[in-house]
């Protein structure tokens, strides 16, 4: 039955599915994995770094980006699209600044690019956009927020989420571990971000890149060296937990 | 029913059962009746010429499988299996089984290429098989040289519908069929997966057996439930073991990554244990090393997706 309903985004089939949306939520299985921690103070997103081809610039290929001073996002799914998405999004907010003096709220600027991902599948002769997006940042009354959003145009406020390939496993992961003591502080949950992409990366913490945003500062990519310091940071307290484990065996 | 000679006319015309969808397409829905009419017509206007057959000829050629020895480059004169016996044959359909085998078995032996298959379709274009990369499609048959009657199959190729039967005649052709234990690995794509279960529910990949009746084993996991079926090259094999009553199991992993990924690869691990693989594998950490640089060097830079 999918076949004869699956070729227009305009056209629902016979039991209420819209499979064009559906088969976008497929694409973004295919970009890598992203995770965003809402801490008490601050915001993190981790991204799976896509190993970069030999003569590829690093730094043309990057999976987290600002949209303004204070709010930033990570994707998963079709670059090119997603680069539009941006694009959008960083012009609505400066457009929003200039027009009512103030800046964009985490959730004006998520509702925005949640509106526009829905246009697309309401519309002939376009295609969804094939990408999620964890948006984060401060507001201006000091409160952190993680939004996210997906193909068809939907947008939830989430503590912890991952988008992207094996997405399901680092939910479930974030689900057991997010903990009102894994965001006691700052480093927590930088730690608990990490740990969630330690599950599912491929090569440990070389592959990982990080950015955060604390209250009332700009957003802060993290330098490998410091990732590597967190990645040996957290294998020594996995020791040590094990260690204890058969210590108490024992 | 209409009489030949009546005019036809508009999409709805007799019994031909052509139906025009919402966007103007004409689709051609399944008619049971069979039409007489229809056979006429046929017959009027599609009577094979010449050239016609010539060019069924040269297509049937194009497609024929070939199997020979790459080092002779001479074709094999009786079927894979007859000049090869063997007790244990193991074949990996796709690039993940295929990967899988790569890593944890032949790296724990010396295995001996023993012959290659050479076939043309729409989705397998080669032609030459001197010289292939390890990233090109293709189905290479070894066997262990310290145990000549284990044989291996690594094929990444497709095998289209008009192929398989000829594939399975080059490989198993007339050969012993007593004292031989088949066992095939695949993939397939999660979202072919019909379940009754809530697909969030789902953590893929994930294995499944199917076996024939000969097989005795346990098998390594839970077997494929109904209505899910196998399809391709997997089921021809598997239909054949079935029919001569050679013991053989399928172990098919459904995955959402169908390009060649390190966390599909190790959902075949559990197949280490069972009795087919286990005197093959050695060295599972070093195993693991390999796979992980196999990843690596075969990563297509694509950069559609991030």
């Amino acid at each position: 039955m999918a076949s004869r309903y699956d070729r227009a985004i305009t056209v629902f089939s016979p039991d209420g599915h819209l499979f064009q949306v559906e088969y976008a939520q497929e694409a973004v299985k295919k970009g890598s994995t992203a995770v965003g921690i809402r801490g008490t103070d601050i915001v993190v997103l981790g991204v799976e770094k896509k190993s970069v081809a030999k003569l590829q610039d690093e730094r043309t290929v990057r999976k987290i980006c600002a949209l303004d001073d204070h709010v930033c996002m990570a994707f998963a799914g079709l670059t090119a699209d997603a680069r539009v998405v941006i694009n959008r999004a960083r012009v609505e907010c400066q457009s929003h600044k200039l027009t009512v003096e103030d800046p964009v709220t985490v959730e004006y600027i998520t509702r925005f690019i949640a509106t526009l991902k829905q246009k697309y599948t309401q519309s002939n002769g376009r295609r969804p956009f094939g990408i999620s997006a964890l948006i984060v940042g401060f507001d201006d009354d000091g409160i952190p927020r993680l939004y996210q959003t997906d193909p068809s145009g939907t947008y939830h406020a989430w503590k912890a989420n991952a988008i992207g390939r094996s997405a399901k496993t680092v939910r479930e992961f974030l689900e057991k571990n997010y903990t009102e003591d894994a965001i006691a502080n700052d480093n927590e949950a930088i730690k608990l971000a990490i740990r969630a992409l330690l599950e599912v990366v491929q090569s440990g913490g070389k592959n990982i890149e990080l950015a955060v945003i604390r209250r009332n500062q700009p957003l802060k990519m993290f330098s490998a060296k410091e990732i590597e310091l967190q990645v040996t940071e957290i294998e020594k307290e996995k020791e040590e937990a094990e260690k204890k484990k058969s210590k108490k065996a024992t | 029913m209409r009489r030949s000679g009546a005019p036809r006319t508009g999409p709805d015309a007799g019994a031909a059962a052509m139906a025009a969808t919402f966007f103007g397409e004409v689709v051609r829905a399944p008619c049971r009746a069979g039409t007489e009419d229809e056979e006429e017509e046929e017959e009027e206007g599609k009577r094979e010429t010449a050239e016609d057959r010539e060019v069924r000829r040269q297509l049937a050629r194009k497609r024929e499988v070939r199997l020979f020895r790459r080092q002779t480059k001479t074709s094999l004169e009786v079927s894979l299996l007859e000049k090869y016996p063997c007790s244990k044959f193991i074949i990996a359909i796709g690039n993940n089984a295929v990967a899988f085998l790569s890593s944890f078995v032949m790296n724990s032996g010396v295995w001996e290429e023993v012959g290659c298959a050479n076939l043309w379709n729409e989705w397998c274009r080669t032609t030459d098989t001197t010289h292939l990369s390890p990233a090109e499609a293709f189905c290479v048959f070894y066997h262990l040289k310290s145990s000549p009657s284990v044989v291996l199959c690594q094929c990444s190729c497709y095998v289209a519908e008009d192929q398989q039967y000829q594939w399975l005649e080059k490989v198993f052709g007339s050969c012993a069929r007593k004292n031989m234990q088949v066992t095939i690995l695949t993939c397939r794509h999660v979202t072919d997966y019909k379940t009754s279960e809530s697909t969030s529910s789902l953590h893929s990949p994930f294995l499944k057996a199917l076996k024939t009746q000969n097989f005795k084993e346990p098998p390594c996991c839970s077997l494929l439930e109904q209505p899910n079926i196998v399809h391709d090259l997997p089921a021809a094999v598997l239909s054949y073991c079935q029919v001569w009553r050679i013991p053989a199991v399928l172990y098919l992993c459904y995955t959402d990554v169908m390009k060649l990924d390190l966390i599909t690869v190790e959902a075949f691990k559990p197949i280490l244990s069972s009795r087919s693989l286990k005197g093959l594998v050695k060295n599972i950490p070093q195993s693991t090393e390999i796979l992980k640089k196999l990843m690596t060097t075969n990563e297509i830079q694509s950069n559609i997706y991030t």
